[in-house]
């Protein structure tokens, strides 16, 4: 027997602990495609909503280069306001979600004088004799502060600020990395901060390290994945525009020649024109490339899109003496995806395949529901097939198995499915042919 | 009698201005479009220098001036391509030159002379 469990669950049962509540709702917003403050608000939010941890505030500090910046300041300002936050958080039917969406827009409207005052503060995160907060990072230790106004350790401005005299402070660090601090306190109930909650705390700051340090890792490989892939590219358009680049500079001198006749001067303009025309192609293919940007997937009509890409290619299939067959299956539902990108893509498939069968051979373009979910455009041909040691990299940019191919073609196609929430499939045999299907995800049943 | 060029160039255009360009300037040109088609000619007749890109279809630069070395040793050979990153690599080594294409064939015409004359 197999038993089954939702690993995210969206309502807590009564008897769950609230440290267990705590841990759920942290864990489950590392799934969420929130940004990295979002997340860094979650946790916040679990340590003063009044079922997690229940402090009355959190006060966060992001480490910047050599500094330790006041980022946010979640909470009720004064004992008035945390009647009212608390009235509103304590109505039956908010859940966390409403939360955090409440302290969101708390930190995003404006009106928050909280953090607006802990954006004031900065420290350097490396002096001789730090004071608190800084101290809390050079010590890699939890700090509470009991009797805050007696405290020679404390930086004045902080303590002013926060107006209470005991909180706690938690370094974020991950290995030998600072990353920031989280300051907690009671100053609205004046409830004495338990070693309970000293070791919850802990707990959630050792995760709000690791996630921030995890985030700052993720960002450093996407835009090192960046940085290699515009390397990757400019050495390819360097070659794009080079070899035109030479021809028109070599020929334009000989026309500065007095020696060179005129059957000559316009042979050379002629060559001229003509790689300027292919400097031109080059730029507009690169360009349609890098703009793929989906926003918002439209419905689209297969049937009617396959059309258009038929009429787009006519010209090419008549001169070539080429024929296509093109199936589509009857009810076929319509597809969401990007009305502008989608023909396009499609159009660059079917133009691969014209290319392959240059030769001779035949084109198959079908259009049929694979589920409910999917419905599939499959453009076949029986053209020389791709090599195996291609057909790994085919939908990498600047890959190609044409003499003059800009190999973006396939990128570009496979950027757009990505984009669209499909997919791109090849199956091919060297000497037998290629087909490849476009996988489109299908509009939902009304 | 005037110096022997083999240019081995994928670009039909360049492949023309550089057969130009050097014959004007008193050099015998032979101009191919892949390597095999330069192969075909070193088999048949003896070329003074060889100018070859690296980025060609079906077999590239660096496998040509493999099978050069094969054939004839001693004959100097200019790269001569679009890439700048290439001059690094290991393969190159074996050429006498590597020039960046550029659209004053000043510099490749001096290297020619001073390999050749």
């Amino acid at each position: 027997m197999i038993e089954r469990y939702n690993p995210f669950l969206h309502e807590f049962p009564a008897e769950m602990s609230k440290e267990f509540q705590l841990f759920l709702i942290i864990a489950q917003s590392f799934f969420q495609p929130f940004s990295l403050l979002d997340n860094l608000l979650v946790i916040m939010t679990a340590l003063t909503a009044g079922h997690g941890v229940g402090f009355n505030r959190a006060m966060l500090f992001l480490a910047d280069g050599q500094k330790l910046k006041g980022e946010f300041w979640l909470g009720p300002a004064s004992p008035e306001d945390a009647e009212s936050i608390w009235r509103v958080l304590s109505t039956p039917g908010i859940g966390y979600a409403e939360i955090i969406e409440h302290n969101r827009s708390l930190l995003n409207g404006g009106a928050d004088t909280l953090t607006q005052r802990v954006k004031q503060l900065v420290y350097p995160l490396y002096q001789e004799h730090p004071l608190v907060p800084a101290l809390a990072i050079s010590s890699r230790e939890l700090l509470l502060i009991k009797d805050a106004w007696n405290e020679p350790l404390l930086d004045p401005r902080l303590l002013e600020m926060i107006h209470t005299d005991e909180f706690l402070c938690i370094p974020l660090l991950s290995g030998q990395e600072v990353l920031g601090e989280i300051i907690l306190d009671n100053a609205i109930t004046r409830a004495p901060i338990k070693s309970r909650d000293v070791e919850l705390a802990s707990i959630c700051g050792l995760i709000a390290g690791n996630y921030i340090y995890t985030s700052r890792l993720q960002k450093r490989i996407i835009d090192m994945k960046k940085v290699a892939a515009m390397g990757e590219m400019a050495m390819f358009v360097t070659h794009q525009l080079r070899n035109p680049l030479v021809t028109i500079g070599g020929f334009a001198d000989q026309l500065l020649d007095p020696k060179t006749g005129p059957k000559k001067r316009k042979r050379n303009l002629q060559i001229i024109r003509s790689e300027i025309r292919r400097l031109e192609k080059t730029l507009l293919q690169l360009t349609q490339f890098l703009r793929v940007d989906v926003r918002e997937k439209s419905t689209i009509d297969i049937r009617e899109m396959l059309n258009l890409v038929l009429e787009a290619v006519r010209p090419r299939l008549d001169s070539q003496k080429l024929t296509l067959d093109m199936e589509i299956e009857a009810g076929l539902r319509a597809v969401l995806c990007d009305p502008i990108h989608t023909g396009e893509a499609v159009r660059n498939v079917v133009d691969n395949a014209i290319d392959a069968v240059e030769n001779g051979g035949k084109i198959y373009v079908r259009a049929y529901r694979e589920s409910s979910d999917w419905a599939v455009v499959a453009v076949e041909d029986t053209g020389p097939g791709i090599p195996e040691s291609v057909k790994n990299k085919i939908f990498e940019s600047f890959v190609s198995t044409k003499e003059k191919g800009m190999g973006l073609g396939l990128a570009y196609v496979k950027r757009v499915m990505d984009a669209c929430g499909g997919r791109i499939e090849i199956k091919s045999t060297e000497g037998r042919g290629t087909t490849f299907k476009l996988y489109f995800r299908a509009e939902p049943r009304k | 009698m005037k110096k022997k060029v083999l240019i081995v160039e994928d670009e039909k255009n360049l492949c023309l201005l550089y057969k130009e360009e050097l014959t004007e300037a008193g050099y015998k040109v032979t101009a191919v479009m892949d390597a095999d088609a330069a192969l075909k000619q070193m088999r048949t007749r003896r070329f003074d220098l060889i100018i070859t890109d690296i980025r060609m279809p079906k077999k590239n630069g660096i496998e040509l001036i493999t099978q050069i070395m094969a054939l004839r040793k001693d004959i100097p050979i200019i790269i001569n391509t679009a890439y700048q990153s290439y001059k690094h690599d290991f393969m190159t080594w074996a050429a006498d030159a590597y020039i960046v294409k550029s659209s004053s064939l000043d510099d490749l015409k001096a290297k020619i002379k001073e390999l050749i004359g």
